[in-house]
C-alpha cells in the first residue's frame, strides 16, 4: 500500500470520506471541507502521521470567514529601492533575535513588522518561561534548540541588559504511582540533555514551597527553567540589532516578492511591501502565526499552520510572595499531550501568572478571551493555597502557530534558493529563540557566501545598555539621578512606580514607538493594580507631547485605537490585499 | 546618605481626608507634614464638577472642586504647605517610629520619621478585569473616574455611544455628564437587582435624561479589535452567572466600567496593619488608630464612603488623635509606646448589617465616637441596635423608615453608656414587627434630604 492510501484508508476509519487528498512535491495536501473545525484539526492530525515532509490543511469548513491578518493602512515608499543583504519578515522574538544574531555579520539586515510595535503577537502573549527542555519529545528540533536555547539566555540577557531569573520548575507527580514513572522521566531527561534535573521527595517539595497545597506526591524538579519578560527581551535584541545597524520598518506587511527562475529553483530578488519595494539577496521567513501564508507568496507553501490558543492570568504583586518556583501537575506525565499543560510562573516582575489553556480555535489573531477559559485556570490555583481567582488583575490570550508535526521548521527552502524558513515557533520558541538565531543566522551567511564573502562586523558590540529602571537602582543612586534629571523624580504610573523620565526614555529608544500599549511594554506604566485608571491621562499627554501631536492622535495599540474622540481618522486603506493564499477557514 | 527629616505628624494625601487630618493635627499643636504625589491637592474631588458636596458640614451644595478649595483655605490659613508631587516609595518601622522614603522631582530621595503616620490614601477603581469582562482588549474601555478625568480635567470626550456598567454613583454621575457633552449613553446596565447609587442620583442623572437602567443584567463580552465596536450584555441569574440565551448585543464605541471602589491600603499592610476583609480599610478605634500603634486611617482609605463630609470627619479625628499621640510618645525613643497601650472593645457587624467602622472601641478614648454602618440588603420599618453580645443592655437604637446598601448610615454613640468591663459589642438590624408597622400606616419611601 503506498502511503497516501494508507492516509486514504486513515481518513476514511474516522469518517472523512469527503476529504480529497492528493501529494504535492514532498507534502500531502487536504482539500474539500469538512463541517466542523474541530473536524478539520482532527483531519489534520491524522495526516501529520504519515511521515510527509507538511501537511497543508487546506480542508474548508462552512460558515466559518476567512481569516485574515491585519494589515497596516500606511502607504508610503519608506523602503523603495533599497537594498538589503537579508530581509527578516516578523518582528517577533525569533525575527528579533535573527536580526541582531546577523548584525554579527558585515550585513544590511532589514526587520520587518506589519504591526505598529515588535511583540504584538505570539512573542507578546505568553507566559514568559524559558522552559528547561523536558518537555519537548526526544529528537525533534524542540528537544535539540529548548536545551541549546536555554542555555544561550544567560549570555544574551547578560550582554542585551534583560533580566533573566532561573527559579527552577517543579513538576509535580499528580499521584504516589507517579513514582513508579522514575526510570522513563530520567530517560527523556537524559535524552534531551536537560540540566542539572533532580527528583524531589514530598517532603522536599513541602520545605521548598511551603504554600503548596498538601495533596503532592513529590516532583521532578528542573532547575534551569526560567523567566524573562518576553516583550522586553523582543525589545532588546531588536534595540541591540538597531544599534548595530540593522533597520526595523514598522507598519510593514509584506504582501508578495518578485521571484527569478534560476535552473531548478527560484530565487526571491524584490520583496513588496506597502512601503514600497526593496531588494534583497536572502529572505527570511519568521511571520508566526503567518509563516506558512508567507512561505505561499514565494510558492513554497510544503506545510500549514493552525492557531492554538492559551489564555494566561496575572495576579496581584503581593501574590509573589506565596511562589517561589514554576509549578505544574500535568495529568499524565508520559505525554501525548500536545501542550505542557500549564501551571503557575512567577514572572520576572514578581507577580503569580497562571496559564496558559490550549484551545485549538479559528482565528489567527483572534485574542478573545472567554469565561470558559479563564475558569479553567483555577485548577492550577488550587496548587497553592494562598491563591485564588480573587488576586486575579487581568487575563489575556495568544495564539500558537502549529504544524501538524508538531515541530519547529528551521530550515532553508527547498524551492527557493534565498528563502530560509523559521516556522511553527510555538512553546518552548521563546527559550529556543537564541539557539534557532544562531542556526538561521549561520544559514543566511551559507547561502550569502555562494555569491560573496561574508566577513564578521567589526563594530558589532553585543552589549546593549538597559533602558534606565528606577527601581533597579539604590536609593542613593536614584537621588542622584533625579537630581541631575528631574523628571526621574515623577512618578507617573504609581502601581508599578514609573517615572516621566522613564516614559520619556522609552519614546526616544531606538525604535521610536508611541502607543500606551508600546508605553507599557517597555516601561510597565499601567500594568499594576489599578491598570492604568490613574496614569492613563498622563502618559497620554507625556505622548503626545514628546511626538508633537495632538491628546487625541495618541492610540492604545496603533491604527484604528484611539483613547479619545477627536477629527476623523484616515479612511480604511484601499482596497490592495496582499497577493498570497490565505488559509481559507 | 538619604536626609531625613522629623515631624510629629506625616499625613500622606492631600484629598478632603488628609487636608482635614493635617488641620486638625496642626490645630492640636503639632509639626505637620503633608505629602502629596500630585500636582495638585484636592485628590479626586478635582475632577467632581458636579454639586452636592458639603451638604452636612457646609449647609450648602458645593462643586468638588469648591469643597477642596475650602480646605486648601484652611490649609493656607494655617500656613500649612503640601509637599506636591512627592512620592511614597515606602514605609518602614524603626524604634517604635515610622520612616518614609518619598521622593521628589526637587529633592530627589528623602526620609520622613515620625511617631505619627496618618494614612489618607483614598481610593481606587475596580476594572473591567476585576468583574471578568471577556472577548477583545480595544481602546475605549474606562472606568468612570478615568472618563471623568478625560472630561472634567482634560476637556476631550472619551467616545461618542457609551454603554456603562455599574449604577455606583460615579457611574450615574458619568451617565448624566456624558449626555451633557453630547455624547449617546446606550444605557446603565446593574448585575444587581438593586440600583447601587444613593437614590437622589437615580432621579437626577438617570431618570432626568431618559436613561434606561438595565438591573440583573451585565456586560459580558466586548467586541472590537481596535476600537470597541459593541458589547454583549445578558441577565444574570440569582448568583449573578449570566444566562445562557439572553445575549443582546449592544453598538457602542466606549464602555465605562463603575463597579466599585477599592480602599488603598498597600503602604497599611507593608506596616503590618491589619485589614478588615469587608471593608477593604483598616480596623480602627474611634480615634482612627489602626491596629498598629501610631498608625491612623482616615476616608476612603477607611472605607469607601458616599458623602466626602464623612471622609473630611474621619481625617480630623485621625488628624486630632495623631497629635496626641505624638506629644504621648515624644519622649519615647525605644518603642515603648508601640505596645497598643488600649483596651479595646471589639465592634461586631451582626444581623443584616456588612460593616461597622469603627471596628473597635477604645475604653479609655472619647466618650463620644461616630459610628458608621452599611446594611446587606434594603430594609424598609427596621430597627438598628447596639448592645453587648453578650445579651446585655442596649448602648444604641434607633427605628429607619428605609436602609439601603449603598448608603453609609451614621449614629454618635455615647461610651458612657457601656457598661465597666464589656468586652464586645454587636450591631444588629431588624424588621419592626408588623404589627406595629402596620399600626402606623404605610410608610413612603423617603426622598433622602441630604447627601450627593
Amino acid at each position: 500500500m503506498t502511503r497516501l492510501s494508507s492516509l486514504r484508508s486513515a481518513l476514511d476509519r474516522k469518517g472523512y470520506r469527503e476529504v480529497a487528498v492528493r501529494e504535492w512535491r514532498s507534502s500531502v495536501v487536504l482539500e474539500g471541507s469538512l463541517p466542523s473545525w474541530n473536524d478539520r484539526v482532527a483531519a489534520g492530525f491524522v495526516a501529520a502521521g504519515f511521515k510527509y515532509k507538511g501537511v497543508v490543511n487546506d480542508l474548508e469548513v462552512p460558515g466559518l470567514a476567512r481569516d485574515r491578518w491585519s494589515e497596516p493602512s500606511l502607504r508610503d515608499g519608506a523602503l523603495e529601492g533599497a537594498h538589503f543583504d537579508v530581509v527578516i519578515i516578523g518582528g517577533g522574538i525569533i525575527g528579533a533575535s535573527i536580526a541582531r544574531e546577523l548584525t554579527r555579520y558585515d550585513l544590511s539586515v532589514a526587520l520587518l513588522e506589519k504591526q505598529s510595535d515588535l511583540a504584538m503577537h505570539t512573542s507578546g502573549r505568553n507566559d514568559g518561561m524559558i522552559h528547561d527542555g523536558f518537555g519537548a519529545r526526544p529528537g525533534t528540533l524542540k528537544a535539540r534548540y529548548n536545551v541549546r536555547g536555554n542555555r544561550l539566555w544567560t549570555e544574551d540577557a547578560r550582554e542585551l541588559g534583560i533580566e533573566l531569573k532561573r527559579p527552577g520548575s517543579l513538576v509535580l507527580y499528580p499521584s504516589p504511582a507517579a513514582h513508579l514513572l522514575r526510570p522513563l522521566l530520567s530517560k527523556r531527561a537524559r535524552a534531551n540533555g536537560v540540566d542539572g534535573w533532580e527528583f524531589w521527595s514530598r517532603e522536599k517539595v513541602a520545605r521548598e514551597e511551603p504554600a503548596l497545597f498538601p495533596e503532592q506526591h513529590g516532583a521532578l524538579f528542573l532547575p534551569s527553567a526560567g523567566v524573562v519578560s518576553p516583550y522586553k527581551a523582543v525589545v532588546a535584541y531588536a534595540e541591540s540589532a538597531v544599534l548595530n545597524g540593522a533597520r526595523v520598518s514598522l507598519d510593514t506587511l509584506v504582501s508578495g516578492f518578485d521571484q527569478e527562475q534560476e535552473a531548478d529553483r527560484t530565487r526571491i530578488a524584490r520583496v513588496r511591501t506597502n512601503r514600497g519595494t526593496c531588494f534583497a539577496r536572502a529572505v527570511v521567513n519568521a511571520a508566526g502565526n503567518w509563516a506558512d501564508v508567507v512561505a505561499g507568496l514565494a510558492d513554497d507553501r510544503f506545510f500549514s499552520l493552525h492557531p492554538r490558543r492559551g489564555t494566561d492570568a496575572i495576579l496581584d504583586l503581593s501574590t509573589g510572595a506565596f511562589l517561589k518556583h514554576i509549578v505544574s501537575m500535568p495529568s499524565f506525565l508520559q505525554s501525548r499531550s500536545r501542550t505542557k499543560g500549564g501551571g503557575l510562573v512567577k514572572t520576572v516582575e514578581g507577580n503569580v501568572l497562571v496559564g496558559p489553556t490550549a484551545r485549538e480555535l479559528p482565528g489567527r489573531e483572534d485574542y478573545a478571551t472567554t469565561r470558559g477559559e479563564l475558569e479553567e485556570l483555577n485548577r492550577h490555583l488550587r496548587l497553592n493555597t494562598r491563591l485564588s481567582p480573587s488576586q486575579i488583575i487581568t487575563y489575556f490570550a495568544g495564539v500558537r502557530p502549529c504544524t501538524w508535526e508538531e515541530d519547529f521548521i528551521v530550515e532553508r527552502s527547498q524551492q527557493v534558493a534565498n528563502l530560509v524558513h523559521a516556522a511553527g515557533i510555538q512553546s518552548p520558541g521563546l527559550a529556543s529563540a537564541p539557539a534557532i538565531a544562531r542556526d538561521v543566522a549561520a544559514l543566511c551567511v551559507d547561502l550569502l557566501s555562494e555569491s560573496r564573502q561574508v566577513r564578521p562586523n567589526p563594530r558589532f558590540e553585543p552589549r546593549r545598555q538597559a533602558p534606565t529602571s528606577l527601581g533597579q537602582l539604590s536609593l542613593e543612586e536614584r537621588s542622584a539621578l533625579i537630581a541631575a534629571h528631574p523628571a526621574y523624580g515623577r512618578v507617573v504610573c504609581r502601581c508599578e512606580q514609573v517615572s516621566e523620565g522613564e516614559l520619556v526614555d522609552a519614546l526616544h529608544s531606538p525604535i521610536p514607538v508611541s502607543s500606551l500599549d508600546s508605553m507599557k511594554r517597555r516601561t510597565r506604566t499601567g500594568m499594576g493594580r489599578c491598570h492604568g485608571g490613574f496614569c492613563t491621562p498622563r502618559v497620554m499627554e507625556i505622548i503626545a507631547r514628546e511626538r508633537g501631536i495632538p491628546l487625541e492622535e495618541v492610540t492604545k495599540k496603533g491604527e484604528g485605537s484611539r483613547l479619545l474622540e477627536g477629527p476623523e481618522e484616515p479612511a480604511d486603506p484601499p482596497a490592495t490585499a496582499p497577493q498570497g493564499e490565505e488559509v481559507s477557514s | 546618605m538619604i536626609p531625613r527629616t522629623r515631624w510629629e505628624v506625616v499625613v500622606v494625601g492631600a484629598g478632603p481626608a488628609g487636608l482635614a487630618a493635617a488641620c486638625a493635627a496642626h490645630d492640636a499643636g503639632s509639626r505637620v507634614a503633608l505629602v502629596e504625589r500630585e500636582a495638585r491637592a484636592g485628590g479626586i474631588l478635582k475632577q467632581c464638577i458636579h454639586d452636592g458636596f458639603g451638604v452636612v458640614r457646609f449647609k450648602e451644595k458645593l462643586t468638588g472642586p469648591e469643597y477642596a478649595h475650602r480646605f486648601l483655605m484652611m490649609a493656607e490659613e494655617r500656613g500649612l504647605a503640601v509637599h506636591r508631587e512627592t512620592f511614597l516609595l515606602s514605609a518602614r518601622r524603626e524604634n517604635g517610629r515610622f520612616v518614609l522614603v518619598l521622593e521628589s522631582a526637587g529633592q530627589g530621595v528623602f526620609e520622613y520619621e515620625t511617631p505619627a503616620l496618618v494614612l489618607a490614601t483614598g481610593c481606587r477603581e475596580r476594572t473591567d478585569r476585576q468583574v471578568s469582562i471577556q472577548g477583545d482588549r480595544p481602546a475605549g474601555i474606562y472606568t468612570a473616574g478615568l472618563a471623568q478625568h478625560f472630561v472634567n480635567v482634560q476637556g476631550r470626550l472619551p467616545g461618542r455611544r457609551a454603554v456603562i456598567l455599574g449604577s455606583g454613583d460615579i457611574g450615574l454621575i458619568m451617565a448624566r455628564r456624558l449626555t451633557l457633552e453630547g455624547v449617546e449613553v446606550a444605557g446603565v446596565y446593574e448585575v444587581k437587582s438593586e440600583p447601587s447609587g444613593l437614590t437622589r442620583n437615580l432621579r437626577q442623572c438617570l431618570e432626568d435624561f431618559d436613561i434606561p437602567l438595565h438591573l440583573s443584567t451585565t456586560v459580558t463580552e466586548v467586541h472590537g479589535k481596535n476600537r470597541v465596536e459593541a458589547v454583549t450584555v445578558a441577565r444574570v441569574d440569582g448568583s449573578m452567572r449570566p444566562i445562557d440565551g439572553t445575549e443582546q448585543r449592544i453598538a457602542c464605541d466606549t464602555l465605562i466600567v463603575s463597579v466599585g471602589l477599592i480602599p488603598e491600603n498597600e503602604t497599611a499592610a507593608s506596616l503590618g496593619v491589619p485589614l478588615d476583609p469587608v471593608t477593604k480599610g483598616p480596623f480602627v478605634a474611634q480615634d482612627m488608630m489602626t491596629l498598629v500603634p501610631g498608625v491612623f486611617s482616615c476616608g476612603n482609605a477607611l472605607q469607601v464612603n458616599d458623602l466626602v463630609d464623612y471622609v473630611s470627619e474621619t481625617g480630623e479625628t485621625a488628624g486630632r488623635a495623631a497629635a496626641a499621640w505624638a506629644k504621648k510618645t515624644e519622649k519615647d525613643e525605644v518603642g515603648e509606646a508601640s505596645r497598643d497601650p488600649r483596651r479595646l472593645i471589639a465592634v461586631r457587624a451582626g444581623e443584616g448589617v456588612a460593616s461597622v467602622v469603627p471596628q473597635f472601641l477604645d475604653a479609655g478614648g472619647e466618650r463620644r465616637a461616630p459610628v458608621f454602618f452599611r446594611v446587606k440588603q434594603t430594609m424598609r420599618q427596621g430597627t438598628v441596635c447596639l448592645a453587648r453580645t453578650d445579651g446585655g443592655s442596649q448602648v444604641h437604637r434607633r427605628r429607619h423608615l428605609v436602609l439601603r446598601p449603598p448608603e453609609m448610615e451614621r449614629f454618635e454613640l455615647d461610651l458612657s453608656r457601656l457598661p465597666e468591663g464589656t468586652a464586645e459589642v454587636r450591631l444588629d438590624l431588624a424588621p419592626v414587627e408588623a404589627k406595629r408597622a402596620g399600626a402606623e400606616g404605610s410608610v413612603e419611601e423617603p426622598r433622602k434630604a441630604v447627601g450627593p
